[in-house]
């Protein structure tokens, strides 16, 4: 029987599924062949949108898709951000799992702390924290571009936009990935959660901390912040910098990770990226963005009757928006399989199409783009190993890397160590205010 | 549809404008033309920097336009 992808006739895709690592071009070139908009039974069935213009069509549509989590049937029972949904879950996951206006007023809050010209303010701690994880491996000529680099810096720099202490980041770094490359099924699933929660009381606490002593960042945003008329929750604050600890550790990470991978087994175009870095580094970045596609899609539920592309849409349909695919679609994508770093028009949909754009995606360029300047200038022979590279078990969530061995001629070191900078970092931060928001809506 | 309007020097001059509904902050527009787009300090969302695009800059304009993954950048002539 032809698979028409409609319910009838459902498409078997898996994202959480060693297949859908293994084989995702050929699953994608197949989508876009026969069912740009395809049913599949797996995970209760859901819609999987893997063209571009399906997806450019209904991410982008006002009120055709939901984001909400109704965690308390209060409303219509409307499962989220994820697919499946997480068992046992009682919070939403921040203001990706609501609906404008609330998930607007969420955004307003901290849009001040996350703008471009915000983001800019910290290039300096950016390049100083770079420079000390590269010193701490650079005598030895070994580093594990993870562990010691990727996992570091953009933790760092989450806790440091929050107003919450820097020395905390180990606390939080582990549940932060696990919590994403474990999947469902898994019998550490348990750890996990419970690993979670500890760090979900820490951020309780922090908030409760902020309101006894205000400090500038996020939190004093949102503990300000006046949403759908009043003030917000400890709890519900709580689950928004949750949101946040997720989109900012993990990342972040994936794609520089991926990225570092890469330009290890392409040391031509490495060396061409490195000679001309102030011409190709934004388009560098924004093809390893494509490329990579750091969050491979994001779970909606449909709100009316619709017709896409041949097929019925209905209301409370699950429906999977694949970003990672509709990055691969020829239509828009000039040989859309390959890594091209000076590819120009480079529309992606990487940090999402519509109101949800990730809010978050000029912290990630920047801190990718400090972290990969600094490993070209400074151990640019490095060499990874391939037998120490370790993928995510499931990329259903992010397209990540828990290692990234590699070795490259030793060097010198040139300032202070991880621990200490961070210490010096923290002192400016309290000291000059450095996380207060860029502007204040008047 | 140029007679008396978009028309300086003779050359058709295009019109440029970023719809403020669909613009949803992502600055590949500035990224690609710094000169055509200015980002706001708050949240990034992008404006044009003139209605009616200089001599010479036609080209970064429309990169610019096929840049933006929201497809929010109007131009007309």
């Amino acid at each position: 029987m032809t698979t028409t992808g409609d319910k009838a006739s459902p498409f078997h895709f898996d994202r959480h599924a060693p297949e859908y690592i293994d084989h995702f071009d050929d699953l994608t070139h197949q989508l876009h062949e026969k069912c740009p908009i395809a049913w599949t039974e797996t995970w209760g069935g859901h819609w999987v949108a893997s063209g571009y213009k399906e997806v450019f069509e209904i991410a982008r549509h006002g009120s055709l898709l939901s984001n909400d989590h109704d965690v308390h049937h209060e409303r219509k029972g409307w499962q989220g951000i994820t697919i499946p949904s997480p068992p046992g879950r009682d919070t939403r996951g921040g203001f990706l799992e609501m609906d404008p206006p609330e998930q607007r007023d969420w955004r307003r809050a901290i849009d001040p702390y996350l703008s471009p010209a915000a983001i800019n303010r910290w290039k300096p701690m950016l390049d100083d924290l770079t420079r000390a994880c590269i010193d701490e491996r650079i005598e030895t000529g070994t580093i594990d571009f993870v562990d010691d680099l990727a996992n570091v810096v953009p933790a760092i720099m989450t806790l440091a936009l929050m107003g919450l202490p820097l020395a905390d980041w180990e606390i939080y770094c582990e549940p932060a990935h696990a919590q994403v490359y474990t999947p469902p099924t898994s019998p550490d699933m348990a750890r996990v959660i419970e690993m979670t929660s500890v760090t979900q009381q820490k951020l309780l606490d922090g908030i409760r901390e902020c309101r006894r002593n205000p400090r500038p960042g996020m939190v004093l945003g949102l503990i300000e912040a006046e949403i759908m008329g009043g003030p917000a929750s400890d709890s519900d604050i709580r689950d928004t910098l949750g949101l946040l600890i997720g989109g900012g550790f993990d990342t972040t990470t994936a794609l520089t990770a991926h990225s570092l991978q890469w330009l290890g087994e392409n040391p031509t175009e490495r060396a061409r990226l490195r000679a001309e870095l102030p011409e190709l580094i934004d388009l560098a970045t924004e093809e390893f963005l494509r490329y990579y596609t750091p969050a491979p899609g994001d779970g909606r539920t449909v709100t009316c009757e619709y017709e896409l592309s041949g097929h019925h849409l209905e209301e409370g349909d699950r429906l999977w928006l694949s970003w990672a695919m509709a990055n691969r679609d020829p239509s828009v994508f000039e040989e859309p399989d390959a890594v091209k770093i000076d590819r120009r028009h480079n529309r992606h949909t990487s940090f999402g199409l519509g109101v949800h754009r990730c809010i978050g995606s000029n912290v990630a360029r920047t801190v990718f783009k400090a972290m990969l300047t600094a490993v070209l200038d400074r151990i640019p022979d490095y060499v990874c190993d391939p037998s120490g590279a370790v993928h995510y078990d499931t990329i259903g969530v992010i397209n990540g890397m828990k290692h990234l061995p590699a070795t490259f001629t030793p060097g010198l070191r040139i300032g202070k160590g991880i621990e200490e900078t961070i210490g010096l970092w923290q002192k400016s931060i309290d000291e000059e205010g450095l996380a207060r928001p860029v502007t204040r809506q008047g | 549809m140029s007679d008396g309007r978009g028309r300086a020097g003779g050359a058709i001059r295009l019109k440029v404008h970023v719809d403020p509904d669909k613009c949803q902050g992502h600055t590949l527009c500035a990224m690609e033309a710094p000169e055509a787009f200015e980002l706001s300090d708050f949240d990034g969302h992008s404006t044009a920097r003139f209605e009616t695009v200089p001599a010479g800059m036609e080209q970064a304009v429309r990169d610019a336009a096929k840049t933006c993954p929201e497809q929010a950048i109007v131009i007309t002539d």
